[in-house]
């Protein structure tokens, strides 16, 4: 009976050992193709994901990766996921990646604010990435809970009314990005941090919180059912919604909410570590560019809910570097706001 | 109410074969992950995600919540047989379900577990429906005032998790609560007991945590002590059908706990702020309280093993409401389940009930049926892993001592989770040999972090006030209530509280 234990707790073993170097973490899916005198033939893909599986940036990963390898005439794509840090783990990882083109990875541009105040931790700098392009935005947006005591732009600006507003943890894009507008309309708002994902979203229905900025599409379902409305909107367009430009009447003001509008527009990234050779990351940007165009693609990506708006290589790496070149001003907003109380 | 919907719904699920196949397909896989220590549900469906990837959103969806439904069901075994709870829901089992292993009524204490997982499971998803209709201001309800009042509840249930010392079982409960400030600090975004290391920003791992605090120290123990987990001899012992069928009659013994137990760990997995893991020390706690012998908690009392494994499997099913219904999810597992619906292409949301009840129908109904199916499948297994408390220590601490260090790297892939381990387990390993309870450790990390982010945020909406706030003001009552009641009853003649017992 001892004997058939062991070999039963050896045989769990083996499969919990098979689970992890295959596991959720390191996925394979076939893909066909593979040409000679490619660097990519009879390679996997490995592509870095910086958050756990499941959500946005590991769909996106999933599905590109999928036909970008296809593309590449490589084997396979191993998506890695490595969570971390608020993206930061997982970001180092990629930077130190060998640059042989057969990594990449995909993380929040958001970063580029923890660079611009000079966080320790990061171990990258984000303007050194080999780009490859961007396969969506995420616009921004200013919700306004139906309760809320104001209800549009101009009367929240006018607030004698101290102003209640959700945001993430600290320290996270989007309360930095909450900070920032607030600053840049010189608002009457208190900012309560630490709700995550959809919390805030409850906070207004029990009418603690009047609203919350953060990305339009995950907002969407609240307001489609009539609990908020936008106000703002800021890098995309949102029908009957006003730009947030529309009220900026400062230099100040612009910038803040042109660097929002960089980071929104920057939205679903993918990168190779830093000196990857020039022709091949060429050939990645071409692949993601036939990816992009691909009308199979399009229709899985519209069936899982994941909007394609592309942008490619050079363009991504000049939103990058514009986003990076702020004045000590803004920076100084940033630090403060990560800073203060 | 139009029964129609719900009908059809458990047609979805039952009469097409490929969704009742990918159901059957996901429970001994949720098992699976349930009983490797360090795996679990959340760590299940992140690796299933691939699995389902682009697959049909309602099969995918009913795989999943099949999956996560049953973890518990498999997580029980080695809190009962080895004392190595996989997650910190089910360390509440270890407490008495390690002792009954050690009298050799392993097969007792599983059947015991998998009767109230079975029945937790399917009157969490009854009392689901039966909420259904004031769901929203039932969970609107709550707000961080009464989420910080909710965690002070669990965290006062240090004194009766603390053996026969409370100062032992205060100070290793604060030092729980002082492991949980490891991470950014959510008001300030300064780092805090993080000494520069990265790893440490999103506070400890709670599964290396669960694992170094129990895992470790029983596999010494064993190793030191040699022999087998099972104290008792082969023959006095109840590992075959015999025991699991008493077992499965004790949790019919004690209906009232476990239909009470049932509802209070749906109720409070509903709540999305508190998460599931209190959950199942809540409903212990309640039934040490609720017991006219509290003393022989800890020894190896068998509705020590029912309330929490009532609670775990009901959880599961209150957790999905608020997942669902406005995309907040009450447990870390679902928040894995809510990326991956949204990645299926199920937007959870305010929407659902407007427009994705069928959905809503269909999961509730794959939770239930999975509870069930689990049931079935394991009583085929059970008897066979009751001989596994008689297996000699030194073929079985490698097993479970990979196991574990696996499952502490595998939540993060970090290294340094295994230092963690090491280095806890052997603080752990010294507390079991000086009789410090353990408990009142897993109490406080799990609740720390609860209490003071939503300690912050009603402080910062209301001030003090929040303590005004009506839902505070019954849950103040309800602490002081559950003090005076559990003084008046440990100071009545010959009663002492719970000795010291997590051996």
């Amino acid at each position: 009976m001892l004997k058939k234990i062991s070999i039963f707790l050896m045989f769990t073993i083996l499969v919990g050992c098979t689970q992890s170097s295959n596991d959720g973490n390191s996925n394979q899916e076939t893909a066909t193709g593979g040409s000679s005198g490619n660097i990519f033939a009879g390679n996997n893909l490995n592509y870095i994901v910086t958050t756990n599986a499941g959500g946005g940036y590991d769909a996106y990963a999933r599905l590109i990766g999928r036909y970008l390898v296809e593309k590449l005439g490589g084997d396979n794509v191993v998506i890695n996921n490595v969570p971390g840090g608020g993206h930061i783990v997982g970001t180092n990882t990629l930077w130190k990646s060998k640059p042989d083109g057969l990594t990449i990875g995909t993380f929040n541009a958001g970063l580029i604010y923890n660079q611009l105040i000079g966080v320790k931790t990061l171990q990258f700098d984000i303007g050194k990435f080999s780009w490859i392009g961007k396969a969506a935005g995420e616009a921004r947006s200013l919700v306004i809970s139906e309760d809320c005591p104001v209800q549009s732009m101009e009367e929240l600006i006018a607030s004698n009314e101290t102003i209640k507003l959700a945001a993430a943890g600290v320290g996270s894009a989007s309360y930095i990005d909450t900070k920032l507008i607030a600053e840049a309309f010189d608002l009457n708002v208190e900012i309560i941090p630490g709700f995550e994902g959809n919390e805030g979203e409850m906070s207004m229905m029990r009418g603690e919180v009047c609203g919350q900025f953060g990305t339009t599409s995950s907002v969407q379902p609240f307001v489609d059912s009539g609990y908020g409305h936008f106000i703002i909107t800021i890098g995309g367009d949102v029908e009957g919604v006003p730009n947030a430009l529309e009220f900026t009447t400062t230099d100040k003001a612009r910038r803040i909410v042109n660097l929002i509008g960089a980071l929104s527009e920057l939205g679903r990234v993918s990168a190779a570590p830093p000196g990857t050779n020039p022709e091949v990351v060429e050939r990645l940007r071409e692949a993601y560019y036939n990816t992009m165009n691909d009308p199979d693609f399009l229709a899985e990506a519209e069936k899982m809910n994941l909007p394609i708006d592309a942008a490619y290589g050079d363009e991504v790496t000049q939103l990058v570097l514009d986003a990076l070149d702020q004045p000590a001003e803004t920076i100084q907003i940033i630090a403060d706001s990560i800073s203060a109380e | 109410m139009d029964f129609e919907p719900i009908i059809q719904a458990l047609l979805n699920v039952i009469a097409s074969p490929y969704n009742m196949g990918m159901l059957l397909l996901a429970v001994p896989i949720g098992m699976f992950f349930g009983a490797i220590p360090g795996l679990g549900g959340k760590l299940g469906i992140v690796m299933m995600i691939p699995f389902v990837f682009g697959m049909d959103p309602i099969a995918g969806a009913i795989f999943l919540i099949a999956m996560h439904a049953v973890v518990h069901t498999g997580g029980s075994v080695p809190s009962i047989l080895f004392g190595v709870p996989g997650t910190g829901a089910d360390a509440a089992t270890v407490v008495d379900g390690l002792p009954m292993t050690r009298k050799g009524e392993a097969g007792r204490a599983m059947g015991a577990s998998l009767g109230a997982s079975g029945i937790g499971g399917v009157i969490g998803g009854l009392f689901l429906i039966a909420i259904l209709p004031v769901l929203r201001p039932v969970i609107l309800a709550f707000s961080p005032a009464e989420f910080f009042m909710l965690a002070i509840f669990g965290i006062t249930f240090i004194a009766m998790l603390s053996g026969n010392s409370l100062v032992k079982g205060l100070l290793v409960g604060f030092f729980g609560l002082m492991l949980s400030f490891v991470s950014l600090d959510p008001n300030t975004g300064a780092e805090r007991y993080t000494f520069g290391l990265l790893f440490l920003w999103d506070g400890m791992d709670i599964i290396t945590v669960i694992l170094a605090m129990f895992a470790i120290p029983e596999m010494i123990a064993l190793g030191v002590e040699g022999g087998s987990m099972s104290l008792a001899g082969k023959q006095k012992g109840t590992a075959g059908y015999k025991g699991v069928f008493t077992g499965l009659f004790d949790v019919f013994r004690h209906w009232g706990l476990t239909i009470r137990t049932s509802i209070m760990g749906a109720f409070i997995g509903m709540i999305p702020g508190l998460g599931g893991d209190a959950a199942t020390w809540i409903c212990y706690g309640h039934a040490i309280q609720s017991s006219k012998n509290p003393e022989k908690f800890g020894k190896g009392a068998v509705e020590g093993v029912i309330a929490p494994e009532t609670a775990n499997n009901s959880k599961e099913g209150g957790s999905l409401l608020p997942t669902l219904f406005f995309a907040v999810p009450g447990s870390s597992g679902m928040a894995i389940l809510l990326g991956a619906f949204v990645m299926l292409g199920i937007q959870p949301g305010p929407a659902m009930a407007l427009t994705g009840m069928d959905i809503v129908w269909t999961l509730i109904w794959a939770l239930m049926i999975a509870n069930v199916v689990a049931v079935i499948f394991f009583i085929a297994f059970v008897p066979m892993l009751g001989y596994l408390s008689y297996v000699r220590g030194s073929l079985l601490i490698p097993f479970v001592l990979a196991l574990t260090f696996l499952g502490a790297f595998l939540g993060h892939r970090s290294w340094e989770n295994l230092i963690v381990l090491f280095v806890l387990g052997m603080f752990a390993y010294f507390l079991k040999k000086y009789g410090w309870p353990r408990p009142p450790f897993v109490i406080g990390i799990i609740l720390g972090p609860i209490a003071e982010d939503s300690y912050h945020k009603a402080y910062q909406l209301w001030g003090y006030e929040f303590l005004l706030r009506p839902g505070a003001l019954i849950m103040i009552a309800l602490i002081i209530g559950s003090i005076g009641f559990y003084i008046w009853k440990s100071t009545r003649p010959k009663i002492e509280g719970v000795e010291e017992h997590v051996g």
